[in-house]
C-alpha cells in the first residue's frame, strides 16, 4: 500500500512547486522598493528554511542513535545531513544572487547568510567524515558526534557573527507584507516541504539498504570490495 | 555612547542607501530566472539522482 | 539520619577527584613525550613564526594596515598551528595502538579526553605567548590594556580550539584523508571563537574605547563551557570500541 505514497508525493510537490512558480513570478505583486527582483524570495527563503529542518532532523536522529544504537536512525541522519546540504546550498546560492542587484555586493556578512554558508562548510564536512570512515558502527558514532557538535554551533555562530558586524544592513523589513506575498511564500514553502520529505525519505531508503548490505555478511570486506569475498580476512 | 551608535547607523544606512538607489530597483529579471532556474535545476537533478540510486535498482552492484 | 547521603557526596568528590588525577596523569605523560622529543615542538615553533611572516609578505607592506588587522594573523597563525599540534595528539596513540592499551586501563574515557584537551590547549598557549614578541616586532602593536587581558584571550581561546578539537582530532585520526578532515570539520566549528579571540586581542591592541571587550569574552567563556561540557559527555562515545 505503502508504494505509491512516495512517488505520489513526489508528484504533488512537483505539482505544487509548478503553481508556486506562478504565484512567485506572476501572481504576487511587486516589492514597494526592491521590484520584481524580490521574487527570488519566494525560492531563497523557503530553500533555507528546509535546510534548517533537514538540519534539525539530522541532530535529532543522531542523538537518538547515541541512546539507541539502531541503524534506522543513522540512515535518517544520512539522509537528512545530504539533503540539508542541498537546499542550504541552493539557499546560500539565491542568497548571494539576491543580494547583488539589492545591495550591490555579492557578499555581505549578513548573519542569517553567514550562518547558513558556515552550516553549508560543516555539514559538507560531516558528509566527508561519512565518506571517510569505512566501519558502519563506528562511522555512526562519529558522525553522530559531528553532528551534534556542528548543529549546537548553530546559533553560537549566528549571534557571534551578528556582533561581529554590530550593525544590520538596511533589509527589506516586514513591516507591511502584503497578504499575496504572505500566501505565495506560505504556498512555496509547502511545496518546498513536499519535496523535503520526499528526498529524506528516498534518500533515508537508500542509506539503510546500504547498511544491511555492509553489515549482513560479516566476512565480506566492507562497502567497495564486495565483489572480492576474502576468507582469510575481516574479523571484525 | 549610544549617540555615537546612532551616528554610525546613519552613516551605514546612508552609505547602502546611497549605493542602491532610492526607491524601486529597476527589472533585474535575469537575476530572479538564474534564481529559478537553480532551485528547479537542483530538485529536479537530485530527484534523478535519487531514481537511479533507489534500492530496487542497486541489487547486486557493488558499491 | 541515614548517612547515606553524605556517603554518596564523598564518593562523588572522590570520583571528582579520581577523574582529575588521572587526566593529571594523561597530561603528565604527553607532556614528558612531547619534552623528550622536542623536535616536535620546535617544528610547531617555526611554524607559527612562518606563517606570521608569511602573512607580512602577503598583505603588503603598508604598515598601517598590518598594524590593525595583526590580531587577526596572530589567531590565524595559532589556528593553523593547532591543525599541527591535534593532528599529533592521536598520532601517538594511533602508530603504537597505544589507545588501546589506555582503554584496557581502569581510566574514565573523560580523563583521558580532559588530560589530551588541556595539554593541546597548553600547547596553543606556549605557541601564542612565544607569537607575542614576533607579533610586536613585526606588526608595530603595543598592548594598550596590558598583557595580562592578553593572556586570559589567549588562554580562552587556546581552550576554545582544543575542546572540540581534541574530539575532532581523536575522529580523525582514525578516518581516512585525516589531514583534510581535522580542518575540515574543525574550522566552521570555531567560527565563533575565532571572530572572539581576534576581536577582543584587537581591542587589547589598540584599546577599547566603547567598552566591547567584556562581550568578547563572555562569547569566549560560553564557548568553552559549552565545548567542553559537550566534549566531556561525547569523547568516551568515540574512543569506545
Amino acid at each position: 500500500m505503502r508504494n505509491w505514497l512516495r512517488p505520489a508525493l513526489a508528484g504533488v510537490a512537483f505539482a505544487m512547486l509548478g503553481v508556486g512558480a506562478f504565484l512567485g513570478l506572476s501572481w504576487a505583486p511587486p516589492d514597494r522598493e526592491m521590484g520584481d527582483v524580490q521574487r527570488i524570495m519566494y525560492a531563497h527563503v523557503p530553500a533555507v528554511w528546509m535546510a534548517l529542518l533537514a538540519v534539525t532532523l539530522n541532530f535529532v536522529s543522531s542523538i537518538a542513535y547515541l541512546f539507541k544504537n539502531t541503524w534506522k536512525m543513522d540512515a535518517l541522519a544520512e539522509a537528512s545531513a545530504e539533503v540539508g546540504v542541498l537546499f542550504g546550498a541552493v539557499g546560500v546560492s539565491l542568497g548571494a544572487i539576491w543580494a547583488r542587484p539589492t545591495w550591490g555586493v555579492w557578499w555581505t556578512w549578513d548573519p542569517r547568510l553567514t550562518t547558513a554558508a558556515i552550516m553549508l562548510v560543516s555539514y559538507a564536512g560531516y558528509l566527508a567524515l561519512r565518506r571517510f570512515v569505512e566501519d558502519p558502527e563506528r562511522r555512526a558514532v562519529w558522525s553522530a558526534v559531528v553532528a551534534i557538535i556542528s548543529y549546537v554551533d548553530v546559533p553560537i555562530i549566528w549571534y557571534s557573527v551578528k556582533w561581529w558586524k554590530s550593525l544590520h544592513q538596511v533589509q527589506s523589513s516586514e513591516k507591511t507584507v502584503d497578504p499575496q506575498m504572505v500566501f505565495a511564500l506560505r504556498w512555496n514553502a509547502f511545496a518546498l516541504l513536499g519535496f523535503l520529505i520526499f528526498f529524506i525519505w528516498s534518500r533515508y531508503r537508500i542509506a539503510l539498504r546500504e547498511r544491511e548490505r555492509e553489515v549482513a555478511l560479516p566476512d565480506v570486506l566492507p562497502s567497495g570490495q564486495a565483489g572480492r569475498v576474502e576468507t582469510s580476512g575481516a574479523v571484525r | 555612547m549610544t549617540s555615537a551608535w546612532l551616528l554610525v547607523l546613519a552613516q551605514q544606512a546612508s552609505d547602502v542607501s546611497s549605493r542602491v538607489g532610492s526607491g524601486r530597483i529597476q527589472g533585474g529579471w535575469e537575476y530572479v530566472w538564474v534564481s529559478y532556474a537553480i532551485t528547479w535545476g537542483a530538485l529536479i537533478l537530485y530527484t534523478i539522482f535519487l531514481w537511479r540510486r533507489r534500492p530496487e535498482a542497486t541489487t547486486g552492484q557493488p558499491e | 539520619m541515614s548517612s547515606a547521603p553524605l556517603v554518596k557526596a564523598v564518593r562523588s568528590g572522590n570520583f571528582v577527584a579520581r577523574i582529575l588525577r588521572d587526566a593529571a596523569l594523561i597530561l603528565g605523560k604527553d607532556l614528558l613525550l612531547e619534552w623528550r622529543t622536542r623536535t616536535r615542538l620546535n617544528a610547531l615553533i617555526f611554524f607559527s613564526f612562518a606563517t606570521l611572516l608569511m602573512f607580512s609578505f602577503a598583505l603588503g607592506p603598508d604598515t598601517r594596515l598590518l598594524e590593525q588587522n595583526a590580531g587577526g594573523y596572530y589567531w590565524l597563525a595559532i589556528l593553523f598551528s593547532s591543525v599541527l599540534a591535534l593532528g599529533e595528539s592521536f598520532r601517538v596513540e594511533r602508530e603504537n595502538a597505544s589507545l588501546d592499551g589506555l582503554r584496557l586501563v581502569p581510566i574514565d574515557a573523560r580523563s583521558i579526553y580532559l588530560g589530551k584537551a588541556f595539554g593541546n590547549a597548553l600547547l596553543l598557549m606556549l605557541l601564542g605567548v612565544l607569537l607575542l614578541p614576533v607579533m610586536v616586532a613585526l606588526y608595530g602593536v603595543t598592548l594598550v590594556m596590558g598583557f595580562g587581558r592578553l593572556l586570559a584571550v589567549l588562554v580562552l581561546g587556546a581552550m576554545a580550539i582544543s575542546w572540540p578539537g581534541t574530539v575532532h582530532s581523536a575522529i580523525a585520526s582514525h578516518a581516512r584523508a585525516r589531514d583534510v578532515l581535522l580542518p575540515l570539520l574543525l574550522f566552521p566549528l570555531i567560527v565563533p571563537a575565532l571572530l572572539a579571540a581576534v576581536k577582543a586581542t584587537t581591542l587589547v591592541l589598540h584599546g577599547d574605547p566603547m567598552l566591547q571587550l567584556d562581550s568578547w569574552f563572555g562569547l569566549l567563556i560560553a564557548f568553552n563551557l559549552i565545548y567542553w561540557g559537550l566534549g566531556l559527555a561525547l569523547f568516551p562515545q568515540v574512543i569506545e570500541e
